[in-house]
């Protein structure tokens, strides 16, 4: 009997419409544990060294963990894997909601889809089966229309549909997967690479609960969510959401403005989470926004989602495409020095429509602006757009085009790096990208644990894959049962911050790897706290892993992510960040002057690598890392990686 | 004493919605970050700064005059 997860694996091949089953033993799930690192397994097993991203042979892994779907909060997540179109390295990104319940429900934890359908089709995973439909008519939908379409055509309004948008079909470098129309697993471009198999989207439906071992202990710690939720401050970060940090960043000198040239946007206020609250919220009018302009994840009592509707006028918004988070609203706001929230809320919108990640087209959009408020690129290029910072309507047309890959959309599209490769004209001085991704709303100058993560993350710039450096000295007992203790002074860059940042992204990773939420399990403000998180695993699964283990896990999907990396012949010249960080100090606010000294940079880099036990030349992980964390069947299988690793 | 403060992100919550954050308070000589917390009903972790310096414990003791930041370390996104 298993406890937590179903036990089987659908693998989809739609090249051939084969569709199998794999049953792994319980070993397998307890050195894996689902999400991140059990997707990588199957990259790193499936797919050829040096296949392209938007390849058949590019594998592309859709992973619940071994807790999702049990009635606790923050369980419902979905990590997706595979050789990213954006970055050339491998792509990761997680997303929430219903679906990755639903999908647990169905009777699978994960489905690993290889080659290319012949013609659009979707996969319907319901009940135990699994079977490929024709989707030629639901090619060139919305988001919104498609689900609706589906749940008529399979008569059933409690589907739950992971899909790519318009974007993903057009081969937007980063399309996204978009759940509900208005969750995302967004970053990294994966809505392309299943857009470049021709699958519009994997629908599900079940009712095969997951079993849970210790109900008992299971009920205390469901009951704990209770008890934590005021003193943690969870409660507030319900009712703003991400949002609320907005003005805070913004105080600390941390919110990202102009393309990160400033860290300080003087109209915060206008686009902060307490304005989204109190002025855009569906049902703000009456003041029932607590009841209508919020929204939540299956079986979470937080309720952090954000619901926005515009009624009428150039930026009309139906609700069904959720409302913005932090990043977006820096990202669409701050980035391009727009204030104007219901342009924010449309772009956002869009973005869930046609399956793009606003953090990516935000920043594209930005570094573009920056371009134009340069004379670099002009109303030729754009075929008469003025790309002037603070234009809504700009930052809006350039949203829609991107999306459908028109006029200077389609070189956008490729992504801000793609893109100054294409233009020249020394655009690429403006760059905000670390291996291609753009950088998210948290500013290495600030926190400069970020320089390192940033640049040395397998899949780009990315803000959830640790904690960041504030953290340390705010939750002194938390980050303890991580083992860290030794908390340092703000704007440090040494090799303690570096242990932090490591030991941090190690529990991100087994986050990511169990597939849960990072507000609701981490070592900082979340709702459970490390320790509880091992205790939810045990009691679902009736495993007894500790903290080593947990933290193993993540150690074991970090390395599995630099190893595919390596085998790509990509190492330690890719972990870079934007030049600008090191040259150009940032203006006004707290950060004024703020910037990066190389050198010192260079030395916690490598202050990282060995702490992780990585070749400090080359970046790539040692052999005797990845066979102490039973990887050895990576080097062993893939003599690509084997010629780089020792 | 009169101190200045401002509350960041949802804490605004704990003053009424008209100050939006900022408020100037009366407290006893001699209170602590403890007492101004009691004061304002703060039950949940925050952190604090005072004239510019962050991460003050909750057993320092504020002067007349002084500003003061409270917030929450939240990241993310």
């Amino acid at each position: 009997m298993s406890y937590g997860y179903t036990g089987k694996i659908l693998h989809v091949n739609l090249t051939t419409s084969e569709i199998k089953v794999e049953e792994p033993d319980e070993q397998f799930y307890r050195t894996y544990m689902g999400g991140s690192a059990m997707g990588m397994y199957y990259v790193l097993k499936e797919t050829p060294a040096g296949a392209e991203a938007l390849s058949p042979e590019n594998v592309l892994a859709l992973c619940t963990g071994v807790v999702t779907g049990t009635p606790i909060s923050g369980q419902s997540r979905l990590t997706s894997v595979a050789k990213s179109p954006l970055t050339g390295c491998i792509g990761d990104a997680q997303g929430g909601g219903y679906f990755p319940a639903e999908m647990k429900f169905s009777g699978f934890d994960a489905v690993i889809l290889k080659g290319k359908s012949p013609k659009p089709v979707y996969l319907w995973m319901h009940h135990g089966e699994a079977e490929l439909k024709d989707a030629a008519h639901l090619w060139g939908m919305t988001t919104g229309d498609a689900e609706d379409k589906l749940k008529e055509e399979l008569e059933d309004k409690r589907i739950e549909v992971l899909q790519i948008g318009p974007a993903g079909e057009n081969l937007v470098r980063f399309a996204a997967l978009i759940s509900m129309s208005n969750r995302a697993n967004g970053r990294t471009g994966m809505g392309a690479v299943m857009g470049s198999k021709n699958l519009k989207a994997v629908v599900v439906r079940g009712k095969q609960k997951p079993s849970i071992a210790d109900p008992e202990k299971f009920k205390e710690l469901q009951k704990l969510a209770k008890t934590n939720l005021e003193p943690t401050g969870m409660d507030s970060f319900g009712k703003y959401g991400t949002p609320e940090v907005t003005s805070p960043q913004n105080k600390s000198g941390g919110l990202p403005t102009y393309n990160f040239n400033s860290g300080t946007f003087d109209k915060h206020e206008e686009i902060n989470g307490i304005t989204l609250y109190n002025e855009h919220l569906r049902g703000h009018e009456k003041d029932e926004q607590n009841r209508f302009g919020r929204d939540t994840c299956f079986s979470c009592s937080i309720k952090c989602k954000r619901v926005s509707q515009i009624d009428e006028g150039p930026f009309k918004t139906d609700a069904k495409y959720g409302g913005p988070e932090y990043e977006t609203l820096a990202t669409f706001g701050s980035y391009c020095g727009i204030s104007n929230m219901d342009a924010i809320i449309h772009a956002n919108a869009l973005c869930n429509m046609y399956g793009m990640d606003t953090i990516s087209c935000g920043a594209t959009i930005s570094w573009a602006m920056e371009c134009w408020a340069e004379g670099k690129i002009t109303a030729e290029d754009t075929g008469g757009i003025e790309l002037e910072y603070g234009s809504a309507e700009a930052m809006v047309k350039m949203t829609e085009m991107i999306a459908i890959q028109e006029g200077f959309g389609k070189i956008l599209a490729e992504g801000s790096q793609k893109a100054s490769e294409i233009i020249g004209r020394g655009t690429e001085d403006y760059l905000i990208t670390s291996k291609g991704q753009e950088a998210p709303a948290h500013m290495p100058q600030v926190k400069r644990s970020l320089s390192v993560i940033y640049a040395a993350n397998p899949f780009g710039a990315d803000h959830e894959s640790s904690e960041h450096d504030p953290a340390y000295k705010a939750y002194p007992e938390r980050m303890e049962q991580i083992g860290l203790t030794n908390p340092q002074e703000r704007l440090a860059l040494n090799e303690e911050i570096m242990r932090f940042a490591m030991v941090t992204q190690h529990l991100s990773s087994a986050v990511d790897s169990l597939s849960v939420c990072a507000f609701i399990f981490g070592a900082s403000f979340q709702l459970y706290d490390a320790d509880n998180l091992v205790e939810v695993v045990n009691a679902v699964t009736g495993w007894d892993t500790d903290m080593t283990e947990i933290l193993a896990v993540g150690e074991r999907r970090l390395n599995m992510l630099r190893a595919f990396n390596s085998r790509e012949g990509i190492g330690r010249e890719s972990d870079t960040l934007p030049k600008k960080m090191f040259k150009r100090p940032l203006e006004g606010g707290r950060s004024d002057g703020y910037v990066l000294d190389e050198k010192e940079w260079e030395a916690a880099l490598e202050d990282y690598y060995r702490l992780c036990d990585w070749n400090v030349e080359t970046g790539h992980p040692s052999l005797n890392k990845l066979e102490s964390l039973g990887l050895g069947w990576v080097v062993a299988e893939n003599q690509a990686l084997s010629q780089v690793v020792s | 004493m009169k101190i200045n403060i401002e509350l960041m992100g949802a804490l605004v919550d704990y003053l009424p919605a008209s100050e939006k954050g900022q408020s100037v308070l009366t407290l006893n000589d001699e209170s602590t970050i403890a007492d101004l917390l009691n004061h304002l009903k703060i039950k949940r972790r925050v952190s604090v700064a005072v004239n510019g310096d962050e991460e003050k414990g909750l057993e320092h003791v504020l002067s007349d005059g002084d500003d003061v930041l409270i917030f929450t370390v939240i990241s993310g996104g």
